[in-house]
C-alpha cells in the first residue's frame, strides 16, 4: 500500500508539475522521506477512519434538533401552551371538515371562485379542509370575521366546544406570557439556564487580562465555547461588553456577585464546569489600589468544596500566595512575573529566543503557534517517531512535545493491601470524617521533544505548532 | 479433663511435636468451658500462659481512639475471628463477623507468652461462641521443654515466624499511618 502510495504520488507529481526538474526532485525527496516511515498506512487508515467518522457526525444534527425541541418542550410552558394550541386547531379542522363538509365545500366555492390551490376548477377536500383551517384560526384568535359559521346542530355544537376550549388555552397561553415575565422579574437576569451549561469555563474575577484571554479561546476551535463570568460589576455594563467584543465561537453569559460565595459560584454551575479560572479582581477599585489576593485563596477553597474534579487555575501577583493556594489544592498556579528573569536573560544569552515567544503568543490569535490538541485514538500505544510523521503529513503541524494527564496521588492506592485492614479502614474513616479525599486531584505534566522511541498512551495529548 | 495428644497437635505451633511430648503437654493442659462474650485476654494486661482453643469461635479486637460526633472516644475495633473446624462450634456467633474468620483445626493465642516471662497481650479476645479451651503455662511447657530440647526448637520456629510476621505487618501500619499523617497535613 505504501509503495501503491508512493507510486500514485509519483505520477501526479509529473503530471502536474511537468517542466519543473527541481520540483519534482523535492517532491522526490519528500517521498523518500515519507517511505522511511513504515506505518504509513496506519496513519492513512486513521485519515480515512477520521472522514468517516466525519460523515457519520453529519446524521447526528436531526436527533440533536429534535431532542432539543423535546427538551424546550418540556422545560417551556409557553411554547407548550402554543403547541397544544396548534393541535386543537388541527383536531377541530378536521371535526369540522367531516361534520360540515357540504357547507364548507360550497361556502368555499363562493369565496375564491374558480380557482382552487389543489383542485383546479372545483374545490376538493384540501381546499375545503384550508377553508376549515382559515375558520379555526379566525375563531380560534377571536377575531370572527362571520364570513363562513357552521349550519348544522352537530357542527353548531362542536363549535360551541372547540369555542369553550379555546377560551381555555387562550387563557392559559395568556397565564404562561404572564407567569415567564414575572418569573424572569423575580429571579432576575443573573440566573442562567442550567441546561445549556455543561463542560463550561468559569472566570471568576475581572482584569484588563480578560478580554485578550477570551480572544484567545475564541481563536482556538477546538477549545470549550460556553464562558460565565462571575464578578462584582454591574450586569448591564458587563452585558455591554461583551456584545462589543463581537466573539465568533464563544457564548459568554455573567453572573454579577462576590465570587467567593458558595452560593455565587453554584449559579455559574461550577459542579458542571470543567476549569475555573481565578484572576485578581479590579472590580471596583481605585486606580491605586492592589485587588485582594485572599479573594483568590477563597475563592479556591470554596469551589474545590462544591466541585472537587473541577480544574482551578489562578493567577497571582504575589508569590506569596503560592504556598495557600497549593493547600486550597488548586491545580494550577500562574504567575506572570515569573517568566521575565528568564526572557530578560535570554535577550543576552540567546537573542532570538524572547522574540521566538512573543511570536508565538502573537500567532494564538489566528488559530496559530502552540496548542494542545488530541491524539487520535487508534494512535495510542505508537512512538513519538510516528505521531510526528501523522502530525507532519496529515495537517502540517510540528510536534513539540505532549501534556499528560497524570492521576493524582491515592493514598488508598498507596497502602494497598499492606499492614493491617484494621488501621487501613480506620485511616480511611478518620480522613473521611475530617473531610479529606484519599485521592489527590489529577494534573498535566509536559513532556518536550522525547526521545523517537517514546510511547505514548491515551494520557497524552500532543503540543503542535500550528 | 485434660486434651488428648492429637488436639494438641492440631494446633500449628505443635505440629511438628512428636505425639509422645504432646500427650506430656496434653497431661498439664486442662480443658475448660466458657461461654459467648466472655473475655479470654485484655489487651495491655500480661501473662505467662498460652490459651489453645480446641472448639468454638474467637474474636480478637484492639482498642483504638477515634473521633466521632461526640469527641475522641476509645472503640474496640475487631481484626479477625478465629475458628475451629475440627470439631466446629457447637453454637451460632452472638453476632454477625464485620471481619474475616481465619478457620483452622485448632489454634493457640497468646503464643509469645511461651517465650517471655509476663508478655503484654496486644489484643483483647473474647468468645464469640461457646468454646472449649486449655490453657498453658509457661512454667510447665519449660519444664517439657527441658527435658526435651528438640521440641523447643519446632515450637520457638513456629513462634518466631508468627513474630516476623507481626513485624512485618506493624512495619506496614507505621508505613500507612506517615503516609496518612503526611496527607492529611499537606491538604
Amino acid at each position: 500500500m505504501t509503495a501503491n502510495n508512493s507510486e500514485n504520488q509519483k505520477r501526479k507529481t509529473t503530471t502536474s508539475e511537468i517542466g519543473s526538474d527541481k520540483s519534482i526532485q523535492s517532491m522526490d525527496e519528500n517521498i523518500g522521506e515519507l517511505n522511511k516511515f513504515s506505518d504509513l498506512e496506519i496513519i492513512q487508515s486513521i485519515t480515512d477512519d477520521e472522514e468517516n467518522i466525519g460523515k457519520r457526525v453529519g446524521t447526528l444534527p436531526l436527533k440533536k434538533i429534535f431532542s432539543k425541541v423535546i427538551s424546550f418542550y418540556r422545560v417551556n410552558e409557553f411554547f407548550r401552551y402554543a403547541i397544544w394550541s396548534i393541535l386543537l386547531i388541527l383536531v377541530s379542522t378536521t371535526a369540522l371538515t367531516i361534520v360540515e363538509y357540504d357547507m364548507f365545500k360550497e361556502s368555499v366555492t363562493g369565496h375564491v371562485g374558480k380557482t382552487f390551490l389543489f383542485g383546479g376548477e372545483n374545490p376538493n377536500w384540501l381546499d375545503t379542509f384550508f377553508h376549515t383551517f382559515w375558520w379555526s384560526v379566525v375563531t380560534f384568535t377571536t377575531v370572527g370575521y362571520g364570513d363562513v359559521s357552521p349550519v348544522t346542530h352537530l357542527g353548531k355544537f362542536l363549535t360551541i366546544i372547540v369555542m369553550l376550549l379555546n377560551f381555555g388555552v387562550v387563557t392559559m397561553l395568556g397565564g404562561a406570557v404572564a407567569s415567564v415575565l414575572v418569573a424572569q422579574r423575580l429571579k432576575g437576569d443573573d440566573t442562567l439556564e442550567e441546561s445549556k451549561f455543561k463542560e463550561h469555563l468559569v472566570i471568576a474575577g475581572w482584569n484588563n487580562f480578560v478580554p485578550s484571554i477570551l480572544k484567545i479561546i475564541d481563536a482556538n476551535h477546538d477549545s470549550i465555547s460556553q464562558v460565565i463570568l462571575v464578578n462584582e460589576m454591574e450586569s448591564e455594563p458587563m452585558q455591554r461588553s461583551i456584545a462589543g467584543f463581537g466573539f465568533e465561537r464563544l457564548e459568554i453569559s455573567h453572573i454579577p456577585g462576590n465570587f467567593t460565595q458558595e452560593l455565587i459560584l453554584k449559579k455559574a454551575f461550577l459542579e458542571r464546569a470543567t476549569t475555573l479560572m481565578i484572576l485578581p479582581d479590579n472590580t471596583g477599585l481605585l486606580p491605586h489600589e492592589e485587588p485582594d489576593e485572599d479573594k483568590t485563596v477563597l475563592t479556591c477553597l470554596t469551589a474545590k468544596a462544591i466541585a472537587e474534579s473541577c480544574n482551578v487555575i489562578a493567577h497571582v501577583i504575589n508569590p506569596e500566595n503560592v504556598s495557600h493556594l497549593q493547600r486550597a489544592n488548586v491545580n494550577e498556579i500562574v504567575i506572570p512575573d515569573a517568566h521575565v528573569p528568564h526572557l530578560l536573560a535570554k535577550h543576552v544569552t540567546d537573542p532570538g529566543v524572547p522574540q521566538f515567544f512573543d511570536d508565538l503568543i502573537l500567532q494564538e490569535e489566528k488559530d496559530k503557534g502552540l496548542q494542545e490538541v488530541p491524539i487520535p485514538r487508534s494512535l495510542t500505544g505508537q512512538t513519538h517517531e510516528k505521531i510526528s510523521a501523522f502530525f507532519k503529513f496529515k495537517h502540517n503541524w510540528l510536534l513539540v512535545g505532549y501534556t499528560i494527564q497524570k492521576a493524582g496521588f491515592s493514598l488508598e492506592e498507596q497502602m494497598g493491601d499492606s499492614g493491617t485492614p484494621l488501621i487501613r479502614n480506620m485511616i480511611k474513616e478518620q480522613l473521611d470524617g475530617a473531610g479529606i479525599n484519599l485521592t489527590n486531584d489529577e494534573h498535566v505534566k509536559v513532556e518536550i521533544n522525547p526521545a523517537d522511541d517514546y510511547t505514548i498512551d491515551e494520557k497524552h495529548r500532543a503540543l503542535v505548532l500550528r | 479433663m485434660n486434651p488428648t495428644a492429637e488436639q494438641i497437635q492440631k494446633i500449628n505451633y505443635f505440629r511438628k511435636v512428636p505425639l509422645n511430648i504432646c500427650e506430656q503437654i496434653a497431661s498439664v493442659v486442662e480443658i475448660q468451658d466458657c461461654e459467648p462474650r466472655e473475655q479470654l485476654l485484655m489487651e495491655g494486661g500480661t501473662g505467662n500462659t498460652m490459651i489453645l482453643i480446641f472448639q468454638g469461635q474467637v474474636e480478637v479486637s484492639k482498642n483504638m481512639m477515634v473521633k466521632t460526633a461526640s469527641g475522641i472516644t476509645t472503640s474496640r475495633k475487631p481484626i479477625i475471628r478465629l475458628e475451629t473446624t475440627d470439631p466446629p462450634p457447637t453454637t451460632d456467633p452472638i453476632n454477625k463477623a464485620t471481619v474475616s474468620v481465619v478457620q483452622s483445626p485448632a489454634f493457640g493465642i497468646g503464643e509469645f507468652s511461651l517465650v517471655l516471662d509476663d508478655a503484654i497481650r496486644t489484643a483483647n479476645v473474647h468468645a464469640t461462641t461457646s468454646i472449649q479451651y486449655g490453657i498453658l503455662k509457661l512454667d510447665d511447657f519449660s519444664n517439657i521443654v527441658k527435658d526435651n530440647p528438640e521440641v523447643g526448637g519446632s515450637v520457638y520456629f513456629e513462634v518466631a515466624k508468627s513474630a516476623v510476621q507481626n513485624l512485618a505487618t506493624a512495619s506496614a501500619d507505621i508505613s500507612n499511618l506517615t503516609q496518612a499523617f503526611f496527607f492529611a497535613l499537606t491538604r
